[in-house]
């Protein structure tokens, strides 16, 4: 069946899985070795994630996603999706426009690269149209100005699916599968929470904002009932290039679950999946991807709290709502929730939100910064802030995956393992 | 006053026991939900040193006016001295031959 993703378009599924023909299909091709990056782009594109892209884009397309933020055909389009190439590999790899090579990536077949065009780029300019700023010191602008000097345009094909490791391997989930869990679940609306962080309880309440407002003015009778939920919300975490003390993935993806594994949310009104993405940090234009992503997923609403994707000082704390209202409905087909942030009232002795609360003077606001603190103490937060079983989950994830530490450290770059791999086809 | 730049020490039910017990617990502060934190005062100088002898430490200026990401070894050290000097102010002596 024939699926819908961003811009009414179909959704793109360029995946070869039949081994024999894959083989037969990159039979005599060129191979060039992608970096873990273009790695994680090619698997974004082939399984529809950044549909309607069906490979990495042309110049066209690039020059309109920055001056006009959409692609050439008119579609929004927030972030250049690109495959940058040196002259030397060019040279070295025999690559010129027209023909066809095999992408690999830990020295296995991984996706067939038509190469329809080769091109240059202004580099700041691409950085000051996407992020704002041309500071080098802003992740996404550092990510642009490291990529080499041409950028390759044309359709991928990937060849060999990526083998997830554990305990990623449940969470991840296409956009075809994605929609065959919804089915399954009768779910009609579904809200995104958007997340690379382990969740306070300031985030579970979003999520239950979030929730509430996307239900809406849908029946509820039949929710007295267990397993019978209309609406869902999905945790998708995204998982991709990691600084030093952010939190690990696994710790994200595996703490969000316990959620509802420990009866925060119910079994029917809650899942958690995994994206793999390189987070830009481009706040509102960031804000618009995650939008295209999730519309793909098949998703009906989009939660969208403070400083969506943003660091440091660039973007003011609503820019991304700003950005998202301006956008026409027809040509985003997703449903914001706009959230507010939630913190605790000791008069009130409850996790409130702060646009509902009296008692400002008195309120104590969560700050991602304090809670790793606390747990980079190894103390246990109060309940109220922080759900007991979450925190255990968050120290055996530290001591399972993160030697010892639930944050991102120098030893979890060099030792962890990839969380996707690429096996001989 | 002169600005400062707190190390903020989460304690747990153990060690908030302890300073009860050696008359300390007037040093400490609640937040969030009753959670006890002893805020450690740096001045400017401190505040650099430390960030030069733990790289990983940062000072977050955006939201928590504090030092963060310090490990927890080098918080339980600090901890200790403020438990036998019976005061907040032990950074002096904390950071000297560091």
């Amino acid at each position: 069946m024939e699926l819908m993703g961003h811009g009414g378009k179909p959704l793109v599924e360029r995946v070869i899985t039949d081994k024999a023909e894959a083989k037969k299909k990159i039979a005599g091709l060129k191979q060039v070795p992608a970096s873990r990056q273009m790695a994680t782009e090619v698997i974004g594109i082939a399984y529809g994630f950044f549909s309607p892209i069906q490979g990495f884009m042309k110049k066209a397309d690039v020059e309109a996603t920055c001056k006009k933020m959409e692609l050439a055909d008119g579609t929004v389009w927030s972030i250049p999706i690109v495959y940058d190439i040196s002259d030397k590999e060019i040279a070295d790899y025999g690559i010129k426009a027209g023909i066809s090579v095999l992408l690999t990536f830990e020295g296995n077949p991984l996706a067939i690269f038509d190469i329809e065009e080769i091109y240059t780029y202004d580099k700041e300019g691409m950085a000051q149209d996407v992020y704002g700023t041309k500071e080098e010191k802003h992740p996404g602008v550092k990510r642009t100005y490291a990529y080499k000097d041409k950028f390759l345009g044309g359709k991928v094909t990937l060849v060999n699916e990526p083998k997830v490791r554990e305990p990623f391997g449940p969470y991840f989930l296409t956009p075809r599968q994605h929609r065959e869990k919804f089915q399954q679940k009768n779910w009609i609306k579904i809200v995104a929470h958007q997340t690379r962080n382990v969740p306070h309880s300031g985030h579970e309440w979003l999520m239950k904002h979030a929730y509430i407002a996307a239900h809406g003015d849908s029946p509820v009778e039949q929710m007295e009932t267990i397993g019978k939920a209309i609406s869902g919300v999905l945790v998708n975490c995204i998982v991709g290039e990691k600084r030093v003390g952010d939190y690990i993935d696994e710790a994200i993806v595996l703490t969000q679950d316990e959620l509802r594994k420990s009866g925060y949310f119910r079994d029917d009104i809650h899942m958690v999946t995994m994206t793999f993405w390189d987070m830009r940090y481009a706040g509102p234009r960031e804000a618009v991807h995650h939008s295209i992503i999730r519309t793909n997923l098949g998703l009906t609403h989009h939660m969208f709290g403070r400083d969506h994707a943003g660091v440091g000082t660039y973007y003011h704390s609503y820019q991304a709502h700003h950005l998202l209202m301006s956008i026409p409905k027809e040509k985003l087909n997703i449903t914001p929730i706009y959230v507010l942030e939630w913190a605790y009232c000791p008069h009130c002795g409850e996790v409130t939100c702060i646009g509902l609360c009296g008692h400002w003077k008195e309120l104590q606001k969560f700050s991602g910064t304090k809670i790793r603190s606390i747990i980079m103490d190894e103390v246990k937060p109060t309940r109220l802030i922080f759900r007991p079983e979450v925190f255990d989950v968050v120290m055996d994830a530290a001591k399972k995956f993160g030697f010892g530490s639930p944050f991102v450290t120098k030893e979890y770059l060099e030792k962890a393992k990839p969380a996707f791999s690429i096996a001989p086809l | 006053m002169a600005e400062t730049y707190p190390i903020n020490i989460w304690i747990n039910e153990e060690r908030f026991k302890a300073l009860q017990n050696a008359g300390l617990a007037n040093l400490l502060k609640e937040e969030l939900a009753g959670m006890k934190v002893l805020i450690v005062p740096c001045n400017e100088a401190q505040r650099d040193k430390v960030l030069k002898v733990y790289p990983m430490a940062k000072y977050d200026a955006a939201t928590t006016k504090s030092i963060e990401l310090l490990p927890k070894a080098v918080k339980d050290q600090i901890y200790e001295m403020v438990v036998k000097k019976k005061s907040l102010n032990v950074m002096d002596d904390f950071l000297s031959g560091k």
